[in-house]
Order: structure tokens, then sequence, then C-alpha cells
């Protein structure tokens, strides 16, 4: 389809919003590196270029009746299109404002945390290739294109993660983050390959149609292909089982981790729920798993969240029981609670980690206990956006969390089974009680306290950069306060373009909100009471069970259950054959695994040594073969 | 009004049944890569063949990148033969080169 | 038959020879330039089947470039130690078997393919339209094409180097 002229305006600022980042990237990687300013500078200007055409986008289709898709085949093979598009939908829309903000806020804060790194430039250049790689993402206009910016998503989100990677804990924290995910994606990819038998396409619009999908599928192929894509959520936005790569992930830079919990990475997998929400809701069976796995996240991340010390990894646990909510309201069936939560949650989890980073750049320390004995709270601007972004995870009245968790409660309250009200009342409770827990060790701080070694981490003092950051923290903390009044306005937004089938209005329950108040009001005075007031000892309800918060602490022992299964079937189990294949090294297991390394690399350097003719031969046989095969076959 | 569709792509395959002839049976690494030659031509026949056959375009271009595939293919190529035959003072395609990078001999 | 079968089959008789010939001579020049006379035949059955432009090319690159290369190569090379057998018979066999199955299994998944009977209808794209076609459609293609030929001249011209510098080096 050629380009029709004059330019559409909405196409080509799209357009222009994309390859800004991209381009970018290009420029600081190969061009400007020595410069770190000119670096800097690039990277902020183009992704604030792109927030403006966002805004400018979403203005301009703020009432649009249905969505806008541009598409242009990429690729032809035979009867299979792959085509390339932007779909302009109210979510994806909301999702590529949200997104370029929170990526230029954070890229803007950087400039004072990252000042004096010696990777700057580089910093700033994964920063937009992971910029570019989200907003893509999410005005992709089918899934293999979002398939493929997932992944790039998950590379980038990998360099940032390993950005410190001469520290051996960063580099395997990237490592971590980017096999779990992998685990989720291959099961997606599956998923897609299966769809794509089905549908024959994978728009994401068509899939959105009902009438078209029970077309093409049965019932339990819906379900299948669900469950599959829906193994790719899992990993992504680091859902039970694969959730203990998030906690880790925090080894990268304190504004990665921001923009990594935020509005990006984990994002990203809630994101394409709701983007496929059509789709999923045909299947019951995959809304009710993606409601028990939601809750399940849900609780056992707020448990490991009460026990944790680390600043950052509270918060990292809270990402991730935050994100089982979003999953809970969306296999509720409520497609705006859910949307509008993963809004308001970018928001204060960027508040959140940005405001953390202000202490942990001050105080040197990720450790709660220490930058309280410091003084955290003489950081004033910091600990007050500390405590709105906490109030607004806790769902504190007047704050965005407050409306959104609301929605959500609201609709699993109409659910018929009210276990799962309770489940999510519960994680609400426990969320505003860790958040809280976490604000009154840095505000009221006691000095009776086992000390903590607080941990070395490439952090400098610099107070250069400290206006941007405040600045960028004060921004934030009036996005979190006022887009709580917003709830109806976004509602209609969304509600405009999606017809009817699916904006089911969540019915009201006028004592629904007092009680979520009275809920989060009482968590936090619990935290208060154990942790706030002058003769609090500091010592959670969990930690008078010392086995249970063990448990807790060491993340219900699932990263040793991975540990122990990589152990024991794959290590053990290729180490046991080795063993077997070469008998005589019996110096024990360190010999023996040297000596049959030695052996396997004589082997294949045996393969690679041997005449080419005899490789040729085979290669020569396999395609004899292969003819042979086609032509019994056909 | 030539000649049946299947004559040509029989010729082609006969071509290129000789041409992996050469590059399995000559014991010499020029030969081989004549070889691979014959069945570059053996494989352009066929898509001159079934561009005729199905009145398209495409089987001609493909032709051309055959063409340059196939240069590209021998410039590389005869320079690792000059550069092994240096390194190790025969053709024969059994040569060892140690991984020093000098002749076994 | 037309006159064109009649030049069509003694086209690939030719070829087939000359190509049989090629793959068997002991001396390398002799191999050579047998192929050349297979890429003439080559050439003009592309001529007959409809692509000028392509065998204009068959002969300036395979006949013309290509083999004059293979040429100058093994005229810098001396192979004075010609090994005593172009073949040895073990090898002769395995090849010579594989070679027969693949073309027995070929021929045969032709033959049973009904739509090759017809006669090929006679059609020539002019150069003219070949261009206009490649570039308009396959413009990207050739590009990239084109990316490989540079790609080969820098690693021929690097294998080049490392051998100069070795034999200096010596």
């Amino acid at each position: 389809m050629p380009l029709s002229f004059p330019i559409d305006v909405s196409l080509a600022s799209a357009a222009a919003a994309l390859l800004l980042p991209l381009t970018a990237f290009g420029i600081i990687m190969v061009a400007v590196r020595p410069y770190r300013r000119l670096c800097a500078g690039i990277s902020i200007a183009a992704v604030g270029l792109s927030l403006m055409l966002a805004v400018f986008l979403l203005i301009r289709h703020l009432g649009m009746p249905e969505p806008v898709v541009y598409q242009k085949s990429w690729l032809a093979i035979g009867m299979m299109h792959i085509p390339f598009g932007i779909l302009l939908d109210p979510s994806s829309l909301l999702m590529l404002t949200v997104v370029s903000l929170i990526s230029f806020l954070v890229q803007v804060y950087s400039l004072g945390y990252m000042a004096g790194d010696p990777g700057f430039s580089r910093y700033y250049g994964c920063m937009s290739l992971f910029a570019w790689a989200m907003m893509t993402l999410s005005i992709s206009s089918s899934l293999i294109q979002i398939y493929i910016f997932w992944e790039l998503v998950g590379l980038s989100s990998y360099l940032l993660i390993g950005f410190w990677f001469e520290k051996f804990s960063a580099s395997e924290a990237g490592k971590k983050a980017f096999v779990m995910t992998r685990f989720g994606d291959v099961a997606f990819l599956l998923g897609l390959v299966l769809l794509w038998l089905q549908m024959g396409d994978l728009d994401i619009v068509r899939l959105n149609d009902p009438a078209a999908v029970t077309q093409n599928l049965s019932p339990a192929m819906i379900t299948l292909t669900g469950l599959l894509i829906f193994g790719g959520i899992v990993g992504k936005s680091a859902q039970f089982p694969l959730m203990t790569w998030l906690p880790d992930a925090m080894e990268g830079p304190t504004p990665v981790s921001a923009l990594l919990h935020s509005a990006t990475m984990v994002a990203a997998g809630v994101y394409l729920f709701a983007r496929l929400f059509g789709y999923f809701s045909l299947s019951p069976t995959m809304m009710s798993v993606c409601l028990a796995i939601g809750t399940i996240s849900l609780l056992m991340a707020s448990t490991m969240a009460m026990v944790a010390r680390d600043i950052k990894q509270v918060w990292a646990y809270s990402t991730i029981s935050q994100l089982g909510f979003m999953l809970m309201g969306l296999g509720a069936g409520s497609f705006f609670s859910g949307v509008f939560h993963l809004m308001t949650h970018a928001g204060f989890k960027a508040l959140l980690f940005l405001s953390a980073g202000v202490f942990i750049h001050h105080f040197n320390t990720n450790d709660a206990f220490s930058i309280g004995r410091q003084g955290g709270r003489k950081l004033k601007s910091a600990t007050i956006c500390m405590m709105v972004a906490a109030g607004a995870l806790s769902g504190l009245p007047p704050l965005s969390g407050f409306f959104s968790k609301e929605l959500i409660l609201g609709r699993l309250l109409e659910l018929g089974n009210p276990a799962w009200f309770v489940a999510g009342a519960l994680g609400a409770f426990l969320t505003a009680y860790y958040a809280f827990r976490l604000v009154f060790l840095i505000l009221f701080p006691k000095t009776g306290d086992a000390g903590a070694a607080p941990d070395d981490g490439h952090h400098h003092h610099q107070p250069a950069g400290a206006l941007a950051m405040n600045a960028v923290l004060w921004i934030l903390a009036a996005v979190t306060i006022v887009l709580g009044f917003w709830e109806h306005h976004v509602t209609t937004f969304l509600a405009s373009a999606l017809g009817a089938g699916r904006s089911q209005p969540i019915g009201h329950h006028p004592w629904l909100p007092i009680a979520a108040g009275l809920l989060a009001v009482s968590a936090v005075g619990l935290a208060w009471l154990e942790f706030g007031r002058k003769k609090a000892r500091q010592i959670g309800f969990i930690e008078r069970l010392p086995a249970l918060a063990r448990f807790f602490a060491q993340r219900w022992y699932l990263d040793r259950l991975y540990r122990y299964l990589l152990d024991k079937w794959v290590y053990q189990g290729i180490s046991r054959l080795f063993t077997w294949n070469d008998k005589k090294v019996i110096d024990g297991a360190v010999d023996g695994f040297g000596g049959t390394a030695i052996h396997i690399g004589t082997l294949i350097g045996r393969l690679h040594t041997t005449m080419i003719q005899n490789r040729l031969m085979v290669m020569a046989l396999a395609i004899v073969l292969m003819v042979l095969y086609f032509g019994l076959s056909g | 009004m030539i000649v049946p569709y299947y004559h040509v792509i029989i010729l082609a395959a006969m071509l290129f049944a000789l041409g992996m002839f050469c590059t399995l049976a000559r014991r010499n690494l020029i030969m081989i890569l004549l070889g691979v030659e014959i069945m570059l031509n053996a494989a352009a026949l066929a898509f001159v063949g079934a561009a005729l056959q199905w009145q398209q375009m495409e089987g001609q271009a493909v032709v051309l990148f055959v063409l340059a595939v196939a240069a590209a293919e021998v410039s590389v190529g005869l320079a690792l033969m000059v550069s092994i035959y240096r390194r190790s003072g025969s053709l024969d395609p059994d040569v060892r080169l140690t991984p020093a990078g000098k002749g076994a001999e | 038959m037309t006159l064109f079968a009649i030049l069509f089959y003694a086209m690939a008789a030719l070829v087939l020879l000359s190509t049989a010939l090629a793959a068997t001579r002991r001396n390398m020049v002799h191999a050579v330039l047998c192929l050349v006379v297979s890429f003439f035949g080559t050439a003009m059955l592309f001529y007959l089947l409809g692509a000028p432009f392509l065998a204009a090319l068959e002969i300036i690159i395979y006949a013309g470039a290509i083999m004059v290369l293979f040429l100058f190569i093994i005229m810098m090379i001396r192979t004075d130690r010609q090994p005593d057998k172009i073949f040895t018979t073990g090898r002769l066999i395995a090849a010579g078997s594989i070679c027969a199955v693949f073309l027995f299994a070929l021929v045969g998944l032709t033959l049973e393919h009904p739509g090759g009977r017809d006669l090929l209808m006679a059609a020539q794209a002019s150069p003219a339209e070949f261009g206009f076609y490649v570039f308009k459609y396959q413009w990207l293609s050739i590009e990239i094409v084109s990316m490989l030929l540079l790609v080969a001249l820098i690693g021929a011209l690097l294998l080049g180097l490392k051998l100069r510098r070795r034999s200096t080096d010596a």
C-alpha cells in the first residue's frame, strides 16, 4: 500500500514518535559516545519530542469513534503476510503517553543520578532503545510485531539490569531476568504459532472480534492458545511461578528499576493481556486461571515484602503484587479497572523508585533501617514524595491508587465467589501495611536496631543533578495526586472505542470506597503501632514467627527450588553421564568436570578438523534424504 | 512452443547431480569449488525454466542473485584456497591445518 | 519438433557432455575450459528459454569472469604434485551412489507431476523489461546482494592481506 499524500498527520506523528528514540539510540551508540552531555541531550530531546507527539495524538484522537490502523506488509511468504503497522486506540494511546512520559521523566532524573558514571553514554543509549521498544510495542498492530518488540524490551532491560556488568551479581541478575522471561516467551511463541495456524493472521483488532475468533477456533483451542500466551505474560510481568527475577533485577541503577517496574518491562505483560482482553474473555477457564495467578502473586509477593529490609526490594515485591492485582481485575472481567490501575501504578511506582533512588544515592545503602538511622527524613522532598507514593500504593483516599484499587475490588465483589474479594482485600491490606512499614522505618528510626552492613554500590555524591531529580519527583507526585480524579474521563475515553461488549459498567457499592479507605487506614495504623510510635520495637507481627519470616524472606524458597531442580536434573544428570563416559577420572567432581570438558573438546575438535569432503558428503546425503522424503510423502 | 517443462527440469537435475558428484568425489579443493559452480548453474537453469513455465519474472530475478552469490562465493573461496595452499603446499581436501595456523607438514 | 526444440536438445546434449568431461578431467585447466563450453551452452539455453539478458550475463560473468578467475588461480598454484588417482575407489562409490539416488529421486518426482508435460509457451523478457521489473519490485534484494558482494570483496582482500603479511614475515 503506497503512502497516500498528503501524509496523514496521525500516522506521521506516530511514526515520528517511534523513530525518534531509535534514531537517538543509533546516533548515541555510533557517533557521539565520547560526548556525554550530548548523548544525554539527544536522548532526552528525542523522548521529550516523542512525549509531545504522544500527547498530541492523544488529544487529536480524544473522541475517536473507532481504532485507527495503519498497516503495511513487511514480509510475504507465500500466503502468509506479516504486517507491520500502527494501531491507535484508546488503550494504546494512553499507554504510549504513559510510557513516553515515564521514560522522559526517568531520563531527566538520571541526569542527576547517573552523573559521573563511566557508562553514562551507554546508559542513555540503552534507555533510548528501551523507550523505542516499549513505545512501539504499545502501538503495534499485530501480535507478531508485539512479539518482536517484546523481545527487544527484554533485551534492553537485560542490558540495563546488567548495566554495571563488572559487578558479578548485576550481570547474574541480568542473565536471570533474561532467562526466566524467556521461559514464558517460549510458551508465548508457541501460542502465537498455534493461533497463526488457526486464524491466518495475528491482527489485534481481528483477534478481539468475538465473531471472527469463534468462527475459526474451537473453545478448547482458544483456551490453549490463551494459556500459552498467558505464559509469556507470566514471565514478563513476573507473576507466580516466574516471579523471582524481578527482585534481583534491582541490581541495575535505580532509575532503571523505576522504568522497568512502572511503565515498561513488567507492564508489557499486563498490557498484552489488556490488548487481547476481548480474546481472553472468550475463554472462562482462561480468565479464572488469570484470576488465580494474579491472586497467588498478589499474596505471595506481599508476604515477601513484609520482611524485606532492602528498600528497593520492598518496592520490587510490591510491583509483583500490584501486577497481580491488575491481572485480578482483568481476569475478573473488568477491562477498565486493570488498565486504570496499570496507569496509576506506573505513576506512583516510578515515584516510589525515584524517591528511593534519592535515599540510596545520598546514603549509599539500600537498607531501610540504616537509611532511617542516618537521617533519611532530612531529605524532605524525597520523604514527602515517598509518602505520597506509598499512600497511593496503599490506596489511601485522595490519591490515585485508591480509585483504581477500589475499581478492582468492586469488580471482584461482583464475582460469585466471595473468596476472590477477600483475597483481594487481604492483599490490599498487606500492601498498605508493608508500604507504611518502610515509610515509618525511615521516618522514625530506632537506634537500638541491629546494624546492617551498608552495601557498597556505585553511588556518587554529586549535588549537581539534585535539582533535576527533585523536579521529577514533584511532577510525579502531582500526577499521583491528581490522576485519581480523572477516573471518569479515562473510563469514558477507554469506552469510546471499545464497543458495548467490553464496557460492562462496574456496579456501585456506596460502602465500598469507605470500606477500602478504612482497610488502608487500619493497615497503616497497624504499621504505625509496630514501627511508627515512640515505643515501637520495629518488629513486625510476622517476625514474631521466625519460621514464617524466614520462609517469606527466602521468597518461599522458590529460588532454592529452581536451583535445586537445576542442580538435580540438569547439572547432575549431565555430569553423571560424563562420569560414566570417562571412568578414568575419579578425582572428585571438579576434576571429573574438567576432564569431561577436555574430552568433549577433543571430540568436537575432531569433528571440526575432519576432512571437508566427508562433511560435504553428509550434507549431500541429507539433501537426498529430504528429496526422498518429499517424494514419498507428497 | 518449444519443449516440455519437465525436460528442462530433468536437464537441470542431471547437471546438478554431475556437480554434486564433482564436489563429493574429486580430491582437489579447486575441483570442489568448480562442482559448486556447476550446481549453482543447474539451479539457475531450473529457475529460468520455471520463469518461462509460469510466465513470472521472479525466476529470472533469482538467477541474477544466483550469479551474484556465485561471484561472491568464488572470490572468497578461491582466496581461501590460495591461503590453504600457501600454508600446506597441497590442495588435498584431507589437509589438516593445526590451530596455530601452520601447515601440518 | 520445431527448430527451437532441436536447438534445445542439441544444446542440452552439449552442456551435459562438456560438464561431464569437466567433472572428470585430471588436468584442472582442461576442466575449466570444458566448463566454459558448458556455460556457453547454458547461455544458449537461457536465450531459448526467453532470458536474453541472463544469457549475456551468463557469458560475461560465469564464462568470462568466474572461470577466468579459476584459471588465474590454477596457474598461480603450480600443482606439480597431483595425486595419483583423481578419485579414490571408496569415495567414488559413495559419491556415485548418492548422486545416482538423488538423480533418480528427482527425475521420478518430476515425471510424477503431471503439470510439467505441457509445452512451454515461448516468451521473451527483453532486458528493458527485466531491468524495470528488477528495479521496481526487487530493489531491496539488489541492494542486499550488492552488500554481499562488497562483503565478499572485503573478505577476499583481507585473506590476501594476511597472506602477504605472512610471506613478508617468513
